[in-house]
C-alpha cells in the first residue's frame, strides 16, 4: 500500500519534470512513431520474401514486436534513468539518503525515476499485441492468451531481477558503471523468434542474458507450444530469481560505506 | 602540421585507450544487430533454398563483410564533439590555429576506430569459425578497389555527421536529428538487408543518396558482385558526395561559429 502511494508520488514528480520539456516530448514521440514505421516496414520486407520465419507468421511477429516493445519500454523508461541516478549516488555518496528512508531501498532505487512519456509506448505495444494475435487468429485459445500474459509478466520479472543483480555489483566495484550496457546490447535480439538463431546465440539470450525469456517464450505460449510443466518452471524461475536478486541486493548494501573518508 | 597531427594522435590514442572497457561494451552493442539480421536471413534462405537469388552463404558473407565496412566508415563525432559546443568547452579549441573538427575531432575518431578494429579482429575470427562463410568470390582487385572507396566513404560520413553535430550552434536537439539521420542510414545504406531485397522505391531513391556508399557499395566491391560500369558509377557518386558534404560542412560550420557565444560568457 505504502509502495503504491510512493509510486504515485514518483509519477507526479516525474510528470512535472517532463512538462518542463514539452517540445522534447513531442519530438521524442515523433521519433518513436518513425521507429515503429521502420519496424513494420522491416517486417514487411522480411515477409515479402517469405511466408514464415522459423515457422512463425507475420501476425505472430507483430505480436512479438509488441512484447519486445514492452521490454524496451522497461529498459528506457525505468532501467536507464534509475541506473544512471544509482551509479551517480554510489560515486558521490548520496546513496546515504536513500538508505535512511524507512522504505525498501531496492524499491526506491528502481522506481524513483520514470520517463513518463514512454507510457504511451505501452499503449502502442498493447495495440501491436492485440492486432498481432488477431492476425494470427485461428491458432490462439483463451487459455493460451492467459499463459502468454502470465509468462510475459514472469519474463519481465526475470529481467528486472537481473537488473538488480547487475546494479548491485556496483557496491563491490564502484567503477562498474557499464552495468546495464550488456542488457541493452542484447535487447535487439528480442525482435525476432530466438528459434531462428544459431545455437550459441540462442543459449546466450535464453540463459545468460535472458531477453528471449521475456519475448520469445511468452509468444511460444501464445502459439500453444509450451506444456504445463514448462509454464510452471518459468514461473518458479522468476520467483527464485527475484528472491536471489533481493539477497544479492542486501549483501551489496552491507558493503556500502558511503563515498567520503 | 605533421608534428601537430602526431601529437594529437598521441593524446587521442591515450584518451581512447583509457576507455577500453567502455569500448568493448560499445563493440558488443554494435555487433548484435548485424548478427541478428544474418541469423534471420540465413534461416529464411535455408528454408526456401534462396531468397531472390541470395543463398544462405550470400547472406553470411554479406553481413560478415558488413561488420568490417561499417566499422571503417562509421564515426562517433556527435558523441565526442556535440557536448563541446553545448557546454562551451569548444572555446579553448577555437583559439588554436587548427580546425577543431577537421584535425582534433578527426584524429580522435581515427584513434577510436583503430582501437575498435583491434577489438573486432578476434571477434570476427571467432564468427568466421562459427558461420564458416565461403569467401571464394572475393578477389584481390575487389579489396584494392574497396579501400579507396571506404576511405572516401568514411570522409563523406564524417562530414555529414560533423554537419549535424555543428547544428548544436543553433539547437540543443542534435541527438534527435542524429536519430533521424540514423534511420535514413538503416533505410538506404543496405545495413538491414542487401539493397536489392528492399522495395523498388527505396532502391531507386538509395541510388542517389550517399548512404549506400557507406555500406552497400564497398561490400559489393569486396564480394566482387559489381560490373565495371557499376564500379565507375559508385566512384563518381563518391566524388560528387564528397564534394557536396565538404561544401555543406563548411557552410554550416562557418555560419555556426559566427553564432557561437560560449555558455557562461
Amino acid at each position: 500500500m505504502q509502495n503504491i502511494k510512493l509510486l504515485s508520488a514518483f509519477l507526479k514528480v516525474n510528470i512535472q519534470m517532463a512538462l518542463a520539456y514539452r517540445a522534447d516530448t513531442v519530438v521524442n514521440i515523433l521519433l518513436n512513431l518513425m521507429w515503429l514505421g521502420w519496424e513494420l516496414l522491416s517486417l514487411n520486407i522480411i515477409f515479402s520474401n517469405t511466408t514464415t520465419l522459423g515457422g512463425w507468421g507475420i501476425g505472430e511477429l507483430i505480436a512479438l514486436l509488441g512484447v519486445f516493445r514492452l521490454v524496451n519500454t522497461l529498459m528506457i523508461a525505468l532501467i536507464w534513468p534509475n541506473t544512471e541516478k544509482f551509479n551517480q549516488s554510489i560515486r558521490d555518496g548520496s546513496m546515504d539518503y536513500t538508505i535512511l528512508q524507512p522504505v525498501n531501498s531496492m524499491f526506491l532505487v528502481t522506481f524513483s525515476r520514470i520517463t513518463v512519456w514512454r507510457i504511451w509506448d505501452l499503449v502502442l505495444a498493447v495495440i501491436l499485441i492485440v492486432v498481432g494475435i488477431n492476425m494470427a487468429g485461428d491458432v490462439t485459445t483463451p487459455l493460451n492468451i492467459l499463459t502468454f500474459i502470465l509468462l510475459a509478466i514472469t519474463g519481465t520479472l526475470i529481467i528486472y531481477s537481473l537488473w538488480i543483480v547487475l546494479i548491485a555489483m556496483t557496491f563491490w566495484f564502484t567503477k562498474f558503471d557499464n552495468n546495464v550496457t550488456i542488457l541493452q546490447a542484447l535487447l535487439d535480439s528480442g525482435r525476432y523468434p530466438a528459434t531462428v538463431y544459431p545455437a550459441w546465440l540462442r543459449i546466450i539470450v535464453t540463459f545468460i542474458i535472458p531477453i528471449a525469456v521475456a519475448t520469445t517464450i511468452p509468444l511460444q505460449a501464445l502459439r500453444g507450444e509450451l506444456g504445463a510443466g514448462q509454464v510452471v518452471l518459468f514461473v518458479a524461475i522468476s520467483i527464485i530469481s527475484f528472491w536471489a536478486a533481493s539477497i544479492v541486493w542486501k549483501l551489496g548494501l552491507k558493503r556500502y560505506s558511503g563515498a567520503s573518508s | 602540421m605533421f608534428l601537430i597531427i602526431k601529437r594529437l594522435w598521441q593524446v587521442n590514442w591515450a584518451e581512447q585507450w583509457q576507455y577500453r572497457a567502455n569500448l568493448l561494451m560499445y563493440l558488443m552493442y554494435w555487433l548484435v544487430s548485424p548478427i541478428i539480421y544474418l541469423a534471420v536471413w540465413t534461416s529464411i534462405a535455408n528454408a526456401k533454398g534462396s531468397v531472390n537469388g541470395f543463398t544462405a552463404n550470400d547472406f553470411v558473407t554479406y553481413y560478415m563483410v558488413l561488420l568490417i565496412c561499417d566499422q571503417v566508415t562509421s564515426n562517433i563525432v556527435i558523441h565526442t564533439f556535440g557536448y563541446k559546443i553545448q557546454d562551451g568547452s569548444l572555446s579553448g579549441e577555437l583559439i588554436r590555429p587548427i580546425h577543431p573538427m577537421l584535425t582534433n575531432g578527426l584524429v580522435n575518431n581515427i584513434a577510436f576506430k583503430a582501437l575498435t578494429i583491434m577489438g573486432l579482429t578476434p571477434i570476427w575470427i571467432i564468427l568466421y569459425f562459427l558461420f564458416k562463410p565461403d569467401f571464394s568470390s572475393v578477389s584481390m582487385t575487389g579489396i584494392l578497389l574497396a579501400i579507396p572507396a571506404m576511405i572516401m566513404a568514411f570522409f563523406i560520413g564524417y562530414l555529414l555527421s560533423a554537419s549535424i553535430t555543428a547544428l548544436a550552434f543553433w539547437t540543443t536537439r542534435i541527438y534527435s536529428v542524429h536519430e533521424f539521420y540514423f534511420a535514413l542510414i538503416l533505410l538506404f545504406s543496405g545495413q538491414f538487408v542487401p539493397l536489392t531485397l528492399m522495395p523498388p522505391v527505396i532502391q531507386n531513391i538509395a541510388q542517389y543518396l550517399p548512404f549506400q556508399l557507406l555500406i552497400y557499395y564497398p561490400i559489393q566491391l569486396i564480394l566482387g558482385r559489381l560490373s565495371t560500369e557499376q564500379i565507375i558509377q559508385g566512384y563518381v557518386m563518391s566524388f560528387i558526395w564528397l564534394g557536396v558534404a565538404s561544401l555543406l560542412f563548411n557552410w554550416v560550420w562557418r555560419n555556426g561559429v559566427k553564432r557561437y557565444s560560449a555558455v557562461g560568457a
